[in-house]
């Protein structure tokens, strides 16, 4: 054999299921809090699995219900009707197996950057002779090792989302998701965070899962092993797309570039459907 | 003329195809093998061929399934 490197859709493909969404529809109720708002569906009968050591992303425009699937994979929400299961069993809460990255991340402003990463160690249990030297590896690891002492109002936009990637993978969880995690980033800090997850993902070596929603489908094609497209509200699966290119990937590969430009005409196509309803109404 | 056999999807005829696969070298062979492993499996995709120093050293693949 020649060395040829044909790239089957990774392990991930078989392995068994991490996450499986059966059929999960999620009602939300418009001006919630008012106490009049009418009811709408938000996820409508939406079925996925997600595999262990796979790296999935959810894409869809503003309001497709992305975002409440991601918060009930992570046990913040419950579903309406249908199941999502964790291992097999149903999310009944949130768990230190599960560390979710929000679009501003939520670190605490009066403890120092290392002190925000130790904080998550001292709460899954690790020994306080521990917790420094590895709040520190992870700080390193996404280039902050530097800034372990300043307080995160000190820290660009950028450098805090890292800090907040260096809390949630410190403790080294099952499972990651992110919840349009570099979406307030300018382009290159953007850059720099989508490389940094795809090189401590690709570290993992198949025993991290992450799942990450987002509405860019740049950012969807460069991370993600499948990405789920889902249409305007209400939101159901459109289309799965199954990548395989190794990684770290680069936006202008021919495949990546490929997979986005298809994307993006289905996308659009669903965006002028979402105005057009709207304009219906 | 109307003897001819239909053409190929590449416009050639079956013998003329035959002929061109006999003079393949063997890892041609195997990078052809594995392209039509690709096309078998996949209905709707990409396939990109990269190609460094004159040999293919990676096959790369899109797959895209509609789910409604």
């Amino acid at each position: 054999m020649s060395g040829v490197m044909q790239l089957e859709p990774g392990t991930a493909a078989v392995a068994p299921a991490k996450f499986s969404v059966r059929d999960l529809v999620k009602t939300r109720v418009r001006g919630a809090g008012s106490g009049d708002g009418e009811s709408f569906v938000a996820v409508d009968h939406v079925t996925f699995d997600v595999r262990r050591g796979e790296f999935l992303c959810v894409l869809g425009p503003s309001g497709c219900g992305k975002t409440s699937i991601l918060h009930i994979l992570a046990g913040l929400d419950e579903p309406t009707s249908g199941e999502a299961l964790l291992d097999g069993r149903p999310i009944t809460g949130p768990g230190p197996d599960r560390a979710v990255l929000f679009q501003e991340p939520a670190l605490f402003p009066w403890l120092s950057v290392a002190g925000n990463v130790e904080l998550a160690l001292r709460l899954i249990g690790v020994p306080e002779a521990e917790r420094r030297d590895r709040a520190m590896h992870w700080l390193e690891n996404v280039h902050l090792g530097k800034f372990a002492d300043a307080q995160p109002h000190e820290l660009s936009a950028g450098m805090r989302q890292r800090a907040a990637l260096a809390r949630a993978l410190a403790a080294e969880p099952d499972v990651l998701l992110g919840d349009e995690p570099f979406g307030a980033l300018d382009a290159q800090a953007r850059e720099l965070l989508q490389d940094e997850v795809q090189r401590v993902w690709a570290e993992r070596e198949g025993h991290a899962t992450f799942v990450f929603v987002t509405h860019n489908v740049r950012e969807a094609a460069l991370l993600a092993d499948r990405v789920l497209v889902m249409s305007a509200a209400p939101g159901r699966l459109l289309e799965e797309v199954r990548i395989s290119s190794p990684r770290p990937r680069a936006l202008d590969d021919v495949l990546v570039a490929r997979v986005v430009s298809e994307i993006h005409e289905q996308l659009m196509r669903e965006v002028d459907k979402g105005v057009a309803h709207e304009m219906d109404l | 003329m109307a003897d001819r056999p239909a053409p190929t999807p590449g416009g050639q005829t079956p013998s003329e195809v035959d002929a061109h696969l006999a003079g393949l070298t063997d890892d041609e062979r195997e990078v052809l093998a594995k392209v039509a492993d690709i096309v078998r499996k996949i209905q709707f995709g990409t396939v990109v061929l990269v190609i460094q120093d004159g040999k293919v050293v990676q096959i790369e693949m899109a797959e895209k399934f509609r789910l409604r």
